[in-house]
């Protein structure tokens, strides 16, 4: 390449480069470009991604399927949003990252640089073998994204009998669909049980019950050894029982693998493992390089082992996580992600799936309670929560349960309520909270606040002020009211941040940012009305300001009755230094 | 002293509500009050924050907190409080 080609090519680099890079528009990667641009208005954002369509709620394709849903309802976020938030978006393929030099390859020669980097490339189906005879007739399919349903939907009104392979959630859900519109549905599992790696032997049994309850053939224990076909198509399968089941349709909800294909052609190894590993700020291995979503495979806090988390609650939290990163306000990111937690519908029962439930210790306690058509499993240690399984005709307040067994709360007083399915959790939690306000006014000390293990972000970035930012004083007895430490709204804290670390696109078009020109808002307890009053003898505390009649664009976050925080970690400008991994934890190297 | 107070939900508990849904329409298409299309992306995005288009404040004026759109939700979140939220919202931009 001659000099002059080199200069040309260095000034494409140049002026193809953005602060913040995300591969992959699925809910992660959308997340995290909005939140990015919340917490750093200033930067330069790009997503890049194949797919040929906006960022959508997978898990509604279900609905979708069945067609309860249409296409410009699956979206999950408003039409127009990228634009309007300034996040530049790229459909174009990513061959390759090269870490050192901090650019991506695209496909047809081209580069891209990055400041950060995050990868959000989710997961593919892990469909039927190649192995398997007649995988490729018309009719097999595999059922993941947006192409594979609208596919399915053409193919509906061909199809009286259907085949549904798998044992997840996913088989079950795709089970009911189809016979929701009259299609008998033979559904096939390779165990005994479905959902083995949740449900005990008397819940899966349930489950499978209430699957025949509804109208399918149930094949336990059942193998496709073969697809038969008549001129390409299908018409059949053969079982590993020699039984032949006629049917047009095949459809295959076997589970999904992530995505790594892109880690693995990284210039500078990024450690995988079931996933891109990373930590709990999702930080993989290689500077400047983060993964979220069904990608990222995160510690699980009750068994040490990393693993994916692919699915939509997981997505936008890690979505907001990375975001906080790549902006540098690691303050956003301290929390956990906590254990993991599923919740769906399986037929006509609610299913509710929480934290580790395998584990096995001398320690552990299990109860189970089987009343009222519903099932529920829980086990602890002590009076703290270890894993709740529920199935019922109703839903628990899923979050809530959650958020017990992250936050280490007792049960003592809700363990009979949580067994029977009778625990209400906004009682539960607003008696907490009482309490915890009680105790603040009569012994003057601020209690423990256990945050909930999840990002939730403030409305706008703020700064602590050093006087409190890293120890509250002890609160002197008051009249009853309460007294808030100041919270001041950053002064265009991404600009200051990533100034000399960051060069905007070219092409980067102005737009209103609704989100980031809200209004300074405090917090408030809508619902006493009243606001708490501020004690002089605090030193950088202040009253809380009432809420304005022009306060319409109050954010969510203001309404918070959480308390505000009281010490922040102070965050460091300019380049992390890289991570290493040594026995399944990060080490901070160099630096 | 203050008096104990029965919160429907917290901000930070809607908000993580919001995060956590998966957009299958089964709120809304179980709500006796609405009258008028509104998708859930929309309903959840003014939910959190930003101005409330006209069509959502007359949705969230009609909601009377029945309650029928929190079992069919699959992943047991509850409209009903992200729709309280709402209206505390349009009153303060109403005032």
């Amino acid at each position: 390449m001659s000099n002059r080609n080199v200069a040309v090519s260095k000034k494409r680099y140049k002026a193809d480069r953005a602060d913040i890079v995300i591969v992959g528009n699925g809910i992660a990667g959308l997340t995290a470009a909005v939140e990015a641009r919340r917490l750093a208005p200033d930067a330069s954002i790009v997503i890049i991604t194949a797919q040929s369509h906006p960022t959508i709620n997978t898990p509604a394709l279900k609905q979708f399927a069945i067609g309860k849903l249409t296409q410009e309802q699956l979206l999950a976020y408003p039409a127009g949003t990228e634009l309007a938030q300034r996040i530049h978006v790229i459909n174009a393929y990513v061959e390759g990252i090269n870490a050192q030099e901090k650019f991506l390859s695209l496909e047809g020669g081209k580069g891209f640089g990055y400041g950060s980097l995050l990868l959000a490339t989710g997961s593919k189906a892990t469909g039927l073998p190649q192995s398997v005879p007649g995988s490729n007739f018309d009719g097999v399919i595999t059922l993941h994204c947006l192409e594979d349903y609208l596919d399915l939907r053409r193919r509906l009104p061909e199809v009286d009998d259907a085949v549904v392979i798998g044992g997840g959630a996913h088989a079950i859900e795709t089970v009911m669909g189809l016979l929701h519109l009259g299609i008998h549905v033979h559904w096939l599992l390779r165990g005994k049980t479905c959902l083995s790696r949740i449900l005990d032997t008397p819940a899966s049994e349930m489950v499978l019950e209430n699957i025949r309850h509804a109208g399918a053939t149930v094949y336990t224990e059942t193998e496709i050894q073969g697809i038969v076909g008549r001129v390409g198509s299908v018409i059949g399968v053969v079982t590993n029982h020699d039984q032949m089941i006629p049917c047009q349709l095949v459809a295959t909800c076997t589970g999904t693998t992530p995505v790594t294909t892109l880690a693995e052609q990284c210039s500078i190894p990024i450690m995988q493992k079931h996933g891109i590993l990373v930590d709990d700020q999702l930080r993989t291995s290689t500077r400047d390089n983060y993964a979220a979503g069904a990608v990222a495979a995160l510690k699980n806090p009750q068994t040490g082992a990393h693993e994916t988390r692919p699915l939509w609650h997981a997505g936008v939290l890690q979505g907001r996580t990375a975001a906080a990163m790549m902006t540098y306000h690691e303050e956003l990111a301290t929390q956990s992600f906590g254990v993991p937690w599923h919740a769906t519908h399986l037929g006509d029962l609610c299913m509710l799936a929480v934290g580790d439930l395998h584990k096995m210790t001398d320690d552990l306690m299990t109860l189970t309670d089987s009343s009222k058509k519903s099932y529920r499993r829980m086990s602890f240690i002590g009076d703290r929560l270890v894993s709740y399984l529920s199935l019922g005709p109703t839903q628990p307040d899923s979050l809530a349960i959650k958020r017990i067994i992250d936050e280490g709360l007792s049960i003592l007083d809700i363990q009979k309520d949580l067994l029977k399915g009778n625990f209400d959790a906004r009682k539960y939690f607003s008696r907490q909270q009482s309490h915890a306000a009680r105790t603040l006014i009569t012994s003057g000390k601020l209690p423990t606040v256990h945050w909930i293990h999840s990002s939730t972000p403030v409305s706008r970035p703020v700064v602590i002020s050093p006087t409190t930012s890293h120890k509250m004083p002890a609160l002197p007895k008051t009249d009853g009211s309460l007294a808030i430490p100041v919270l001041r709204p950053a002064t265009n804290v991404a600009s200051t941040k990533l100034g000399p670390h960051t060069e905007p696109l070219h092409d980067a078009v102005p737009l209103t940012n609704e989100r980031s020109q809200q209004p300074d808002t405090e917090e408030i307890l809508p619902f006493t009305g009243k606001l708490p009053a501020f004690s002089e003898q605090i030193i950088d505390t202040q009253a809380v300001p009432a809420p304005t009649p022009q306060d319409s664009r109050r954010g969510l976050q203001s309404y918070s009755t959480k308390l505000p925080t009281v010490s922040g970690r102070q965050t460091t400008p300019g380049k992390r230094p890289p991570l290493r991994m040594t026995t399944g934890q990060f080490k901070v190297i160099g630096g | 002293m203050l008096k104990p107070v029965m919160l429907h939900k917290t901000g930070m508990q809607v908000a993580q509500e919001v995060q956590a849904c998966i957009g299958c329409n089964e709120c809304l298409l179980a709500c006796p009050a609405l009258a008028e299309p509104i998708t859930i992306d929309v309903l959840n995005h003014v939910t959190l924050g930003g101005s409330i288009p006209a069509a959502v404040a007359r949705f969230a004026r009609s909601c009377y907190q029945c309650g029928a759109c929190v079992s069919p939700c699959p992943v047991g979140l509850h409209r009903d409080a992200m729709m309280m939220w709402l209206k505390v919202r349009l009153l303060h931009a109403e005032e």
